[in-house]
Order: C-alpha cells, then structure tokens, then sequence
C-alpha cells in the first residue's frame, strides 16, 4: 500500500487540508485501474466509513497478493467538513462535489475539485461513494448518468439490485460522475446510508458489491458468490408516498421490504398532543427503497418511496 | 393602504407554520387587464438585508403616494423567512441553498417545494426584482446581472434602475436554477439586483435602488408622475472586461484602497499577511485598470478566494 497526498491546501491558520489517497497493486500492473472516491462532504459518514474499510480489506488482500490491477481510494475529500460537523467547505460553504471538473484559476474549492481531478483521470473505473442530499435513508443503488460514455455491463458486476438510469440533469455538469465519463472514465455512483451516522447493513452491502466488482473486473484475485440481478429502472417512475401533515414521524419498516397495497407503513403525530394525525398508507404493491430518516418530518415530505415494475400510481 | 397577505405556508413539525408574506399595493388593479403588476423580491437568500430595506423604503413611499399608483405592486421582503430571522443564508435543517432549487416541485423536499410555491405565486407578474446583497465576502456596487441570452429584453429594464453597472455574463448552468431564470422562462420579466455585503445594510444603496424602482414603475406606466431626477445611466459591461483578483495564499486580507474606486493597472489593491508571524506574504496588484466594483469584505481567505473584481474599457487594456 502507498499512501500519499493527494492535494494539500494551507489553510490562514489551520493545519494544511491534505486529501490523502491509498494505492494498492503493482505501479506497473497491466491490470485494470479503479479509484474510489469517498466522502466528498462532511456529513457522509457512511461514504467514509465504507472507504476507509476498503482500504483495510485491500492492505490484507496485497499482503496475500491478490491484487491483480491498481486500486486507488480517497476516503476523505473534505476533511475540514467532517472535523467540525460542516457539510460543506467551512469558510464559503460551497459544496466541493459541484465544483467539477474544477478551475485552476478560480475560487478555493474549484481548485481542490480540479486538482483532484487531475489526479481521477486516466483510470479505468470510478466509483463514487455518494450520499443523500435529503434526510432520505434508501437501499443501496447505483446511479448511472446516461452521457455516451457509460457503461453498464461493468455497473451490473456489483449485484446491487437497482440500478437508476437516466440522463443527466442540468446540475449534475458539475458533478464528478459526468465529467469523469466525458474522460472516458467508466465512471458510476453508489448512493447508500443515511447522513451522519453509519448505516452498517447497507455499508456491508457496499462493500461486498465493490469487492464483486474489483473480482469481476479482474482487478482482485478472489471469487465471491453471486450478488443480484440488478433491475434497471427509471428513477422518475418510483411512486412517491408523502407525509400529508408535519409532526413527529415514526416508521415502522425497513428500507427493501415489501409492500402491498394498504399496508400502513408509518404514522405521524402531532409533536405537541400527541395525537395521531395521518397514518401512511402503501398506494400499491411494491418494494419500499426509501424512507424519511429524520423524527421531525415537514408538511408534504416523502415520507417513503416505492419501486415497481409497473408503476402503479403518482400522487401529486 | 397595502394588503398583507400570508401567500405560501406549509406546516413545520412542531406548532408552526412556514410562511411567506406579500404587502399589495394597487389590488383595485386586479381586474384591469391593462394595468402591469410587478413583484419586489427580497431574502431568498436569509444573510442578505439590503432588499429588505428597500422593501420598507418601498412600502413607506406607496402608503404616502397611493394617489399615483396606477398598477400593483408586490413586495415580498422575506422569502427563506427561516433564514432571515436566524441568519442563516440557506434554507434551514436541510442547508439547501433556496436560489439553486428552482423551478421547484410539489413533490419534492421543503426547499423545492417553497421554490415551487414562490413560482406559482409571482406568476404573471410582468416583472420581477430580485434584490440580494453580495454574500458576506464581498461588497459590490449596485449592479444587475443578466445571462446572454436575456440581454436583449433586460438590459433596457436595468438601464431604468439607477445603479451603477450592468454586467451580461455567459450563463452557467447551474444559474439555470435559480428564481431569475425561473421567472424569466414563464415571461416574468425578472431583473437580478446584487449590491452591499451580507448581513450589513447599506443605506445610501437603499435609497439609490428605490429611486430606480420608482423610475422603472413610472417607465411602465405603474406609476403615474414625473419620473424621478437624476437618474443615473449604469455602465455597460459589454464595452469592456471583468478581472478577477484570487487570493495566491491563504491569511489575512487587509484592503489598502476603498471599494468602488476608480484604479490604475499596478495599483495595490490590498495584502494578505500572516498574523501569527507578521510576515506580509502576498501584495494584490490590479492587473487591469478601471473600477473596482467588487472588494472582499470578509478578511480571512484560502488560494482561491475572491478579493475583488475591476471592470475596465477595452482600450485601457491594451
Ligand atoms: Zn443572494
């Protein structure tokens, strides 16, 4: 293992930030390259967590030589941001993960994105870790942006079960997945757990669909059983169950079960009397990807979100 | 007298509604399909106050002019209303910054969902001025900024407004989410005012952009009076450049001349020192004469963060 700086930035009095990186495999390997990118903001936790152990299985994994390939892990962009509890670069609270594919001549975290950047292109895979913008809590899934340089053989290797699949929406130019596909990167998102805290069953699942993938792609030297048969699906047509009141929100199911039609999946209460002021119902027969992970939920939330083959309803 | 209207409000969990507050001046307008509507627009983002004191200069002026008043008149001083009374720039809880979420949906987080009901309820309005101070960085002179392709339509409006630049940039697209853009799409003719700093007021800048209001509303016949004097013509940034002063090293940044002054190519415009060893490690030199209309308010600074920014003519230049 190589561990070394990727990008360091003097801070007016702070310790310099230092993005480190791992490498792991031969610098001459003929294998296929990955990176992995994790936390890229200071509430994913769960995007740390799944990395940092990447990077103790792979130490392990080398130590036996099973290493085939060239393995790259950033566990931690932000690491100002994680160390105080700030989501984003603490001084002008612009989110490093929108500011690719950087500039060299802009503001500060235009410049982390783009020296970071330089450092991603050229590999073969990306995979980034991403957490939830929202207070959602979801199964894991892939997000892949439909751009020409996608690929979607290779995404299938993990044996997660969903795999989101549309074009790329005008925010997300700035965005690494996007650009790195425009370098030619097969790049991909995994987007899993809940912000600030670690979610260990879908962490468990991250990391065993990402050593699948390494085994598969042929970049590590060991077998595993078989995951899922991804089923690939347009997020746009997950029917959206949402809270029709404010109030104290309790769930009373896990993200991944099946629904049937009817079934109260969680209620709400009046945070001040206590009284139950909606009981939410499944509008239809599904499996349940993605649930409100906050106890205070807001008027018109999505409380849950529900996958079919069919879509079977949109509330409005 | 105005009308005071809650136009947007949604539960929050415990005991309270968010809400969004509208002051209507000119209702009796309402059936008249001549008559033009405009909306004055303020606090979408909750650290920047000088548009709601344009908002009470506003509003103080219609209550003693309602004789003139010829059209409506919507002033919304508070939309991430949140945000304004707790300093908070974003839309609190779900740190979401409000003027990156639009259009908005129904059908999306709380953001989204103020985003979507602010659109639905400024539709139709014939115009829109969305009034923001800077951030906390940076002071800037009044100014409206306008995307490319919006110039032909919105530079005349602006020219009306009484500030002091006008700057047509190329769109980037992430600008493609906020509420100008929003507006202008659905035919709200919507100007964007930055001027000041976050968090602080500027009175003289206050009371110059009620000055240009007025002279807009009069322009489009919302109005019915002489048009204020001395309006002033703003400079136009497509006969010169903007340069860009970064920082080269993070510390301290001590400005050595006042904002909005009129410089030379070398001048110093201020150092970054270092307090711990009294070290000064860096001079900030224009590289281009003409205005400095933005200067970094703000003193501590990373590489990259903006210092200032000068417009200068073509030919100075060269
Ligand atoms: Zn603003």
């Amino acid at each position: 293992m190589r561990r070394f700086d990727i990008v360091t930035l003097e801070s007016p009095n702070r310790a310099p930030l230092r993005i480190e990186g791992f490498e792991f495999g031969n610098k001459d390997s003929k294998g296929p390259t990955v990176a992995i990118v994790g936390a890229m903001n200071g509430d994913h936790i769960n995007q740390l967590f799944v990395a940092s152990g990447l990077v103790e299985y792979l130490r392990q994994k080398e130590s036996e030589g099973k290493i085939l390939g060239r393995i790259l892990i950033i566990p931690a962009v932000n690491a100002y941001a994680l160390n105080m509890g700030e989501k984003n670069w603490p001084l002008d609270k612009t989110d490093i993960s929108t500011m690719f594919p950087g500039y060299e001549l802009g503001e500060t975290t235009q410049r982390i994105a783009g020296r970071l950047f330089e450092t991603l292109k050229g590999y073969d895979y990306g995979i980034i870790l991403e957490g939830r913008r929202d207070q959602g809590m979801c199964l894991p899934y892939v997000k892949l942006i439909e751009s020409g340089y996608e690929d979607m053989e290779s995404v299938k290797d993990l044996g997660l079960g969903f795999i989101h699949y549309r074009p790329h929406e005008p925010t997300e130019t700035v965005m690494l997945q996007y650009n790195w596909q425009l370098w030619e990167t097969k790049a991909f998102s995994i987007v899993f757990g809940k912000t600030g805290t670690i979610d260990h069953n879908a962490s468990s699942e991250v990391h065993t669909a990402i050593v699948r993938f390494l085994s598969k792609r042929k970049i590590l030297d060991f077998a595993l059983f078989e995951g899922r048969v991804s089923n690939i699906i347009d997020p746009h047509k997950i029917t959206i169950v949402k809270a029709s009141r404010a109030g104290i929100f309790i769930s009373s199911m896990r993200c991944g079960a099946q629904v049937q039609k009817g079934k109260v999946m969680g209620k709400i209460t009046d945070a001040l009397t206590g009284e139950t002021l909606e009981e939410i119902l499944s509008p239809c027969e599904g499996i349940m990807t993605c649930q409100y992970s906050h106890s205070l939920i807001f008027q018109n939330s999505i409380a849950f979100r529900i996958a079919s083959v069919e879509l079977c309803c949109e509330l409005v | 007298m105005g009308i005071i209207e809650e136009v947007f409000t949604i539960e929050l969990p415990v005991g309270e509604n968010f809400r969004i507050q509208r002051c209507r001046y000119g209702s009796e307008f309402i059936e008249d399909k001549k008559a033009k509507r405009i909306s004055i627009v303020s606090g979408i983002h909750g650290d920047e106050l000088e548009g709601q004191y344009v908002c009470f200069l506003l509003g103080e002026w219609l209550r003693n002019n309602t004789n003139k008043i010829r059209g409506i008149i919507d002033i919304y001083p508070a939309i991430n209303s949140l945000g304004i009374d707790s300093i908070t720039r974003s839309v609190p809880f779900y740190d979401v910054d409000l003027n990156r979420t639009f259009p908005g949906s129904k059908n999306d987080f709380l953001p989204a969902q103020i985003a979507s009901g602010v659109v639905d309820v400024m539709r139709g309005s014939d115009f829109a001025i969305d009034i923001h101070s800077s951030n906390v960085f940076l002071r800037e002179i009044p100014q409206v900024r306008i995307a490319k392709s919006q110039e032909e339509t919105l530079v005349p409006l602006a020219n009306l407004l009484n500030i002091d630049f006008v700057w047509v940039h190329d769109a980037v697209t992430v600008l493609e989410s906020t509420f100008a853009h929003a507006m202008n799409t659905i035919g709200t003719k919507t100007l964007v005012v930055e001027m000041g700093v976050g968090m602080r007021l500027g009175y003289a800048y206050g009371h110059q952009l009620l000055k240009g209001i007025l002279n807009l509303m009069v322009h489009e016949g919302i109005l019915e009076m002489e048009p204020p004097k001395e309006v002033r013509f703003p400079i136009q940034s497509h006969v010169g450049e903007v340069a860009y002063l970064n920082a080269c090293c993070p510390g301290l940044f001590v400005p050595a001349i006042e904002h909005c002054q009129v410089i030379e190519q070398g001048t110093v415009v201020g150092h970054i020192v270092d307090p711990l060893s009294g070290i000064s490690k860096a001079e900030v030199i224009a590289p281009i004469g003409g205005i400095l209309f933005t200067l970094r308010a703000y003193p501590i600074v990373y590489e990259g963060s903006l210092l200032g920014r000068i417009f200068g003519s073509n030919k100075e230049e060269k």
